[in-house]
This record gives C-alpha cells, sequence and structure tokens, in this order.
C-alpha cells in the first residue's frame, strides 16, 4: 500500500501545477503519465551505461529508480526547474557546457 | 542546367529580403515580389547541377611537399540533400508567405525580410563547406529569429525574443571560439581542409585544443537546435511566434540543427565520445520535450516542446552513426518540418477563429470546424508515429536502427515516446474538438482563412505520399549518408 499511497498523494499535488483555470481529468491523467514517462525513460536511458560496465549499470539504474519513485510527484519540481525564467535557463546553460567540456576532456577512454 | 545556380539559392532570397524592406511602402509590389520569389525558392535546386561553387574563382591549391589540398575561398557544396531541404523549405516559405499576405491587408516589408533573410541563412548552412561562413550565417538566422518573434503581436513576444538574444550570447560566442581553436591548430576554415589534416594525422583527436573545439561547437549546437538545456526557451519562441511563423521557425530550427550536426560528424565522429554525447543529449530531449508537453494547458506550449522532442529522434538517429540510422534520422528532419508546419498552421487556424488557446477553455470545435479537425488529427497521428503516414516510416526506421546498433533500450525509448506523444496529441484533440463545448467559449462567425486549409491540404499530401513511398527521399538521403561515412 505504501507505493499505492505515494502515487495518491503525487495525484493531488498535481492540482497546484494547473493555477488559474478549472482541473479536469485529462489534465491529471496527462501529468500522471508524464510522471510514469519520466521514471521509465530515465531509468532506460541508465541502462545505457552497461556498455561501459554491466555491474555499475545495473547499480545506477536500482538507485535511479529508487529516488525517483521516492521523490514523486517529480513533474511539479520539473516544471518549475524548466520555467521560463532566464535566471535558470542560464544556469543549466552553463552547467551543460561545464558536464560537455568534463566527458569530452576525460570521458573519451571509456567509450 | 549550372553549377552557377548554387550561390542563387542564398542570394535570390538575400536581394528579395534587401528590396522587401527597401520598398515597405509599397504593399501590393512587396506582395508580389515576396510571391513570386517564394515560388522561384523551390524551383532553383532543380534547374542546378550538384557539385561545388568556388567564390571568387580562387581553384584548389595544392601543396607540393606534403601533397595536401587548400581551399582559399568560401565553397559551396550542393548534393542530394541539400536538394530536398531546399525544396521542402521552399515548399513551406511559399505557403507561409501565402497565409501572411492573406491574412493582413497590409504587408510589412520589415517583417517579410526577417523570414527571407532566416530563409537565406538555413540554405546557406546547408550548402557551406566554410566552418566561418557557417557561424555568420548561424548568427543571422538567431537575429532573424528573434525579429519574427518581437514582430508577432502575442503576449510577452519581447521578453521571449530578448531571453533567446541573451542566451544566444552565450551559445555563439562558443562556437566562434570553437571555430578559433580550429584554425588555430588546422590553419584553415575549410571543412574538407579540416577534415583532411585530421584524417593525414596533422592533428591529435586526443589533443585538448581539438577536444575543447568540439565541446564548444557541440554546446553551440545545442543552443541552434533547441536541445536541452535551450529545450524551454525554444519551445517558448515557438509559442509567442504567429502561427505561420512559428511553422517556419521549426523549419529554420531542424534545418540548422541537421546542417551543423553533419559538419560536427565529418570533423569529431573520430572522437570516441562524440556519437555517445550526441545520443545521451538527443534521448534527453525526447524525454523532457514530450514530458513537458503532457503538462501544457496551453496548446501552443504543447505543440512547441513536442517539435523540440521531435528534434531528438533525429539526434539519435545521427548519433548512432550508421547509414541506415543517419538516413532515419534525416527522413524524420523532413517529416518533422512536414508535420510540425502543419500542426503549427491548423492550431493557428483554430486560435484565430476561437480566440483561446487554453484547453481548459475549449471543448465541442469539431462541430463548427469539421475540415480543420480533420486535417490536425492526420498530422497529429503521422507525429506520432502511427501508420501509414510519414512519421510511422522514420520512426520505424529509427527503432530498426537502434536495435542494429545494438542499442535495444534506445528502440524502447523511442516507441515509449512515440506513445507518449500519441497521448499529448489525443489529450489536446479530445479536450479541444471531442468533449462539450463550455457555456463561456464564445465562436465567432468567421470562416477558416482558405490559405491556412489549403497548406494543411499540401502538407497532408507530402505527409501522405512520403508515408506510402519514403523511397522518393530516403534513396537519395541514404547515397549521402553513405558518402558521409
Amino acid at each position: 500500500m505504501w507505493l499505492y499511497d505515494k502515487f495518491f498523494e503525487a495525484v493531488k499535488k498535481f492540482k497546484q501545477l494547473f493555477s488559474g483555470g478549472p482541473v479536469s481529468n485529462s489534465d491529471v491523467s496527462g501529468t500522471l503519465a508524464a510522471e510514469f514517462l519520466l521514471i521509465v525513460s530515465f531509468c532506460l536511458v541508465a541502462l545505457l551505461i552497461r556498455h561501459v560496465n554491466i555491474l555499475l549499470s545495473g547499480i545506477v539504474v536500482l538507485i535511479l529508480a529508487i529516488i525517483l519513485v521516492v521523490n514523486m510527484p517529480l513533474i511539479p519540481k520539473f516544471k518549475s526547474e524548466q520555467e521560463d525564467s532566464l535566471n535558470k535557463m542560464i544556469f543549466y546553460g552553463i552547467l551543460t557546457l561545464a558536464i560537455i567540456i568534463v566527458f569530452i576532456y576525460w570521458g573519451s577512454a571509456y567509450v | 542546367m549550372s553549377e552557377l545556380w548554387i550561390p542563387l539559392m542564398v542570394v535570390i532570397p538575400l536581394i528579395c529580403a534587401l528590396f522587401v524592406s527597401a520598398l515597405s511602402r509599397f504593399n501590393k509590389t512587396i506582395k508580389v515580389i515576396a510571391l513570386v520569389v517564394a515560388i522561384v525558392i523551390p524551383i532553383i535546386p532543380f534547374l542546378s547541377n550538384y557539385g561545388l561553387h568556388i567564390f571568387g574563382g580562387f581553384l584548389p591549391m595544392t601543396d607540393s611537399i606534403t601533397g595536401m589540398v587548400y581551399h582559399p575561398s568560401i565553397v559551396y557544396s550542393f548534393g542530394v540533400l541539400q536538394k530536398i531541404f531546399i525544396v521542402i523549405l521552399g515548399i513551406l516559405a511559399f505557403l507561409v508567405l501565402l497565409i501572411y499576405i492573406n491574412k493582413y491587408k497590409k504587408a510589412s516589408g520589415p517583417y517579410i525580410f526577417l523570414l527571407f533573410m532566416g530563409i537565406a541563412a538555413v540554405t546557406a548552412l546547408l550548402l557551406t563547406d566554410d566552418i566561418f561562413n557557417m557561424f555568420v550565417f548561424f548568427e543571422i538566422l538567431a537575429l532573424a529569429q528573434v525579429g519574427i518573434v518581437a514582430a508577432s503581436s502575442l503576449d510577452n513576444n519581447y521578453e521571449m525574443a530578448l531571453k533567446y538574444m541573451i542566451l544566444g550570447a552565450i551559445g555563439s560566442p562558443m562556437i566562434l571560439l570553437g571555430v578559433g581553436f580550429l584554425l588555430a591548430i588546422t590553419g584553415s576554415v575549410n571543412i574538407t581542409d579540416i577534415v583532411a589534416a585530421i584524417r593525414m594525422g596533422k592533428v591529435a583527436i586526443t589533443s585538448p585544443v581539438f577536444l575543447m573545439s568540439c565541446g564548444l561547437i557541440f554546446f553551440g549546437w545545442l543552443y541552434a537546435s533547441g536541445l536541452p538545456p535551450f529545450h524551454t526557451i525554444k519551445s517558448g519562441m515557438y509559442s509567442k511566434a504567429e502561427p505561420h511563423a512559428s511553422a517556419l521557425l521549426q523549419a529554420f530550427t531542424v534545418i540548422s540543427m541537421v546542417s551543423i550536426i553533419l559538419i560536427m560528424f565529418r570533423i569529431y565522429s573520430a572522437v570516441p565520445i562524440f556519437e555517445a554525447l550526441l545520443v545521451v543529449f538527443s534521448a534527453i530531449a525526447m524525454i523532457l520535450g514530450v514530458t513537458m508537453a503532457l503538462t501544457q494547458t496551453d496548446y501552443r506550449r504543447m505543440i512547441g516542446f513536442l517539435a523540440v522532442g521531435e528534434l531528438g529522434f533525429i539526434g539519435l538517429g545521427i548519433g548512432l552513426g550508421t547509414q541506415f540510422a543517419i538516413t532515419a534520422g534525416l527522413f524524420q528532419a523532413v517529416n518533422e518540418i512536414i508535420i510540425t508546419a502543419s500542426l503549427f498552421i491548423g492550431f493557428g487556424a483554430i486560435a484565430y477563429l476561437s480566440g483561446e488557446t487554453d484547453t481548459r477553455k475549449m471543448g465541442g470545435l469539431i462541430g463548427y470546424y469539421p475540415k480543420i479537425a480533420i486535417l490536425v488529427l492526420i498530422s497529429g497521428l503521422a507525429m506520432a508515429g502511427v501508420p501509414p503516414l510519414n512519421g510511422f516510416q522514420s520512426k520505424l526506421m529509427l527503432v530498426q536502427a537502434s536495435l542494429s546498433c545494438g542499442y535495444p533500450e534506445l528502440s524502447l525509448l523511442a516507441i515509449i515516446v512515440s506513445i507518449a506523444t500519441f497521448v499529448v496529441f489525443v489529450k489536446a484533440f479530445y479536450t479541444m474538438f471531442l468533449r462539450p463545448k463550455p457555456n463561456t467559449l464564445k465562436i465567432s462567425n468567421k470562416k477558416a482563412p482558405k490559405s491556412m486549409v489549403f497548406a494543411m491540404v499540401v502538407f497532408l499530401i507530402i505527409i501522405i505520399v512520403l508515408g506510402f513511398f519514403p523511397g522518393i527521399v530516403t534513396t537519395g538521403i541514404s547515397q549521402f549518408a553513405g558518402g558521409l561515412l
């Protein structure tokens, strides 16, 4: 029942996403679909690490799945990080540049 | 038939842009010039031979000691891939201008100037074999996009355009710095010369300067193509432009993405992590684009996010790096230009007729606008990859390509994202067209503009034809991909 309660709590929080108008079933089901899509697809992408190390990939997928499920609902957090705020856009832009440079400079040996 | 037509593909829209701007007081004249040039643009590629055009007549020079060939001037290269994209862009540009001219009695010269500058810039990006020339047109394109959004009549459009320009101030210098590093280590800005220098071992691919240039140009490419972390601003730009302009803006994005990534692929494919990064960023774009689209209530923003998510499919195909996968990725690019343009124009027609963009306040529109509903439905099904439409063919190719490359997880991801795209579309279609009309929604007596319906019918024909006969474009694209490898 823990997981069910977790999902139910997550669904109740979706209401806060839709400010300024009525919330319909289709909006909530769309957001719920987004929630599951996010969890499943990030775990699938993490499976790509098996091309580097199979054991590492298993551990990463397991930890990622636990982190994502425990932190439900994810969509309000993701949505607030992807709003039209210039500060956030610049922050993630610079962060991405740093990640790219790190991976290109030190990562080539592991691919 | 001659190679002299090659530069005219860029020069004609550029000159038209200048003329239209200069003659902006003469309403009928600029409308006629714009339409005539829009008709000419997709015809020129059929008049031209495949080949190279060397500007200034400076022929390549051979170094007698090393045997290397140098290109001292800007070179444009025209092949089958360029032909396909320029023809598609030309058809789209004609339809967009037709809608614009039909919608506004008084045409704006500066606005048409921006549209043609954008068309010239993406055409040059496709043709150029010079990396500095690529940067120049990349900048022109970014400014044209900002201008097009700033010229729209929607709320907060200036703010979004300004944000895009500020982010461009981070992305563009990175590309320029990367180009500078390449020039420093190879002594050339000609892409063929740079590739030759790498293949002959004159540049070490493990050199920090070379790797840094790869990282910087890759970052600039993310900005140009609207992949994460620039997916939010890109979808915002689409939602703040006029619908016909959004259709053209997304085509600019797809073509600039394809042009720059093909240049990067030629130069950096030897860097082992390059293709891995490409696949990872494309996968993240697919996930974030569709996830965000599922949570939107403004359908313009919804389509904006879907368009960004679809870009991930293109990157995925090119990142897998086989001939079949690259063909699938480029075919997906062709399809996305057509399908997304059709959706932007279809939803734009609904916004024009109902004056509403919030899906929560809409409903019952199928009874009022059945033709538009059917056209939008087919375009949406094509985007979701429903057979026998063109989106199905390219997505099936991508799934097959990732399976044959040994990445079944990517095939699964592509299928899941396609299903989620279908969910987004069904949700939007139901809330706008099928559920009972809310009492608060006022329906005007206006009819859908004929030019918009005509444009959607043209796109629908292309969607169905490419769905049944994908070989029309995949044969040429496959030849190009084979040459690339």
